[in-house]
């Protein structure tokens, strides 16, 4: 009990770090250029085909509302990577 | 690399909530007696804000049998909630559940299960051992752990189990450690969990998945010891889509085989079948064919032997499985992603 709470409260404590990094990346302005997006579809599918292909056959890609709402329950699910589930997400909703 | 991230993080697709989950509808033939077994999973998901999550899981399972002296199938209907939670995703590091949760004992019960996904629909002997839901608080999460390896874990807390008999409660800790390795395509990791109460038992597991690169191969095991028993199961399948014959039919088609073998544990065999445990040692093959007729709709059918004391029978099971996914919102179209 006592190893859980400490385990908890060291990473509640990273929060204040993460948050901060997701909100610096949440204001950035979101240039694509044509170089970059590829290499996120490419570095999108090689991520889609390693961590999802571990369960189960790939799914036709749906709108992107509900992809956005699939790949955060997989992110939980599947205890998936923040960085993976921003790359499968983008190469699905291509 | 920062500014792809950059990019992908702005995504302006809000998530929308969706009705997902599954429909199956089987025949198992067991030692010559048939079993029809119809069942809806479905799967509610509301993402709130950025951050939040709210997940269930209900099932709803009928299973109906021919008597014995005759007469229509009937059966009972079993409807119980699998997990009612809510995410918290605090940081790239942590997401923090309360509610009722799948525990995270082994991978079958939390990412294999659903029968869509599964290669076999018979469960493995071994799925009953510490996988009732867990009603409590878990923190888990996934993160690179180097530039080869992703660590994923879970640790939780749970204050009432429901067993199998739904009467049974107990509290208990427990954890799982995982790393998985993208290049390879390598899944390792182990399970633990204490009861906190009685004897205070402790019980471990561990689970492994390897799917090659250059063919369409899917390797999984697990192994689990327990007070109620033990056992492994070790899976393979592989889908034909490499063949030069009836290449059209072959890419939709998957073979999948199964050994697994089961011990008695320390409860003694007139307890076992109260946690959904075979009352004796047992040994099982399973082979098995899914076809894929479009996403989300597969058709299976499989053989398996079963070997113990009590005798050697055979199984059949043949069926359909479906996936469905129904926003419960305006959904926008693909390009507004972009």
């Amino acid at each position: 009990m006592l190893i859980i709470l400490l385990f908890s409260a060291s990473l509640l404590s990273l929060r204040s770090a993460g948050a901060a990094e997701s909100n610096r990346d949440a204001s950035a302005v979101p240039v694509v250029h044509p170089n970059d997006a590829d290499s996120m579809r490419i570095q999108g599918e090689q991520r889609f085909r390693a961590n999802c292909g571990r369960c189960h056959a790939a799914p036709h890609k749906f709108p992107p509302r509900m992809m956005a709402t699939v790949v955060r329950h997989m992110r939980v699910r599947a205890t998936i990577t923040a960085e993976d589930q921003r790359l499968i997400l983008f190469y699905m909703t291509q | 690399m920062p500014s792809v991230l950059a990019v992908a993080q702005s995504d302006p697709a809000r998530p929308v909530p969706i009705l997902s989950g599954s429909l199956g509808n089987f025949s198992f033939v067991t030692g010559g007696h048939n079993l029809l077994d119809s069942q809806v999973n479905p799967v509610l998901l509301v993402p709130l804000g950025d951050r939040w999550l709210i997940e269930s899981r209900a099932e709803f399972e009928g299973q109906f049998q021919r008597p014995a002296n005759g007469g229509p199938y009937g059966g009972p209907v079993n409807k119980h909630v699998d997990y009612a939670q809510i995410d918290y995703i605090a940081n790239p590091y942590l997401t923090v559940t309360v509610g009722r949760f799948l525990t995270p004992f082994g991978i079958f019960n939390e990412r294999l299960y659903p029968v869509w996904i599964r290669a076999l629909e018979p469960d493995p002997l071994i799925l009953p051992i510490n996988t009732a839901p867990s009603d409590g608080a878990m923190f888990r999460g996934g993160f690179r752990a180097n530039r080869a390896a992703n660590m994923n874990y879970a640790f939780y807390l749970s204050t009432t189990s429901i067993g199998s008999g739904s009467v049974d409660s107990e509290r208990h800790v427990g954890g799982r450690l995982g790393f998985f390795f993208p290049g390879p395509r390598l899944e390792v990791g182990g399970s633990w969990q204490r009861t906190l109460q009685d004897d205070r038992r402790n019980a471990f597991g561990f689970h492994m998945g390897w799917q090659p690169a250059k063919i369409p191969l899917n390797l999984r095991s697990e192994f689990a010891r327990s007070f109620e028993g033990s056992g492994y199961w070790m899976e393979g399948s592989y889908r034909l889509s490499q063949s030069h014959l009836w290449q059209k039919q072959m890419r939709r088609t998957e073979v999948v085989a199964r050994a697994q073998q089961f011990y008695v544990g320390s409860i003694g065999a007139n307890q076992e079948a109260s946690f959904g445990l075979p009352d004796v040692n047992m040994r099982e093959a399973d082979f098995g064919v899914n076809y894929f007729f479009r996403d989300g709709l597969k058709g299976i059918a499989s053989y398996g032997r079963q070997f113990s004391a009590q005798g050697n029978f055979n199984q059949w099971s043949f069926g359909l499985a479906y996936r469905f996914l129904i926003p419960l919102g305006r959904v926008g179209s693909p390009r507004e992603a972009q």
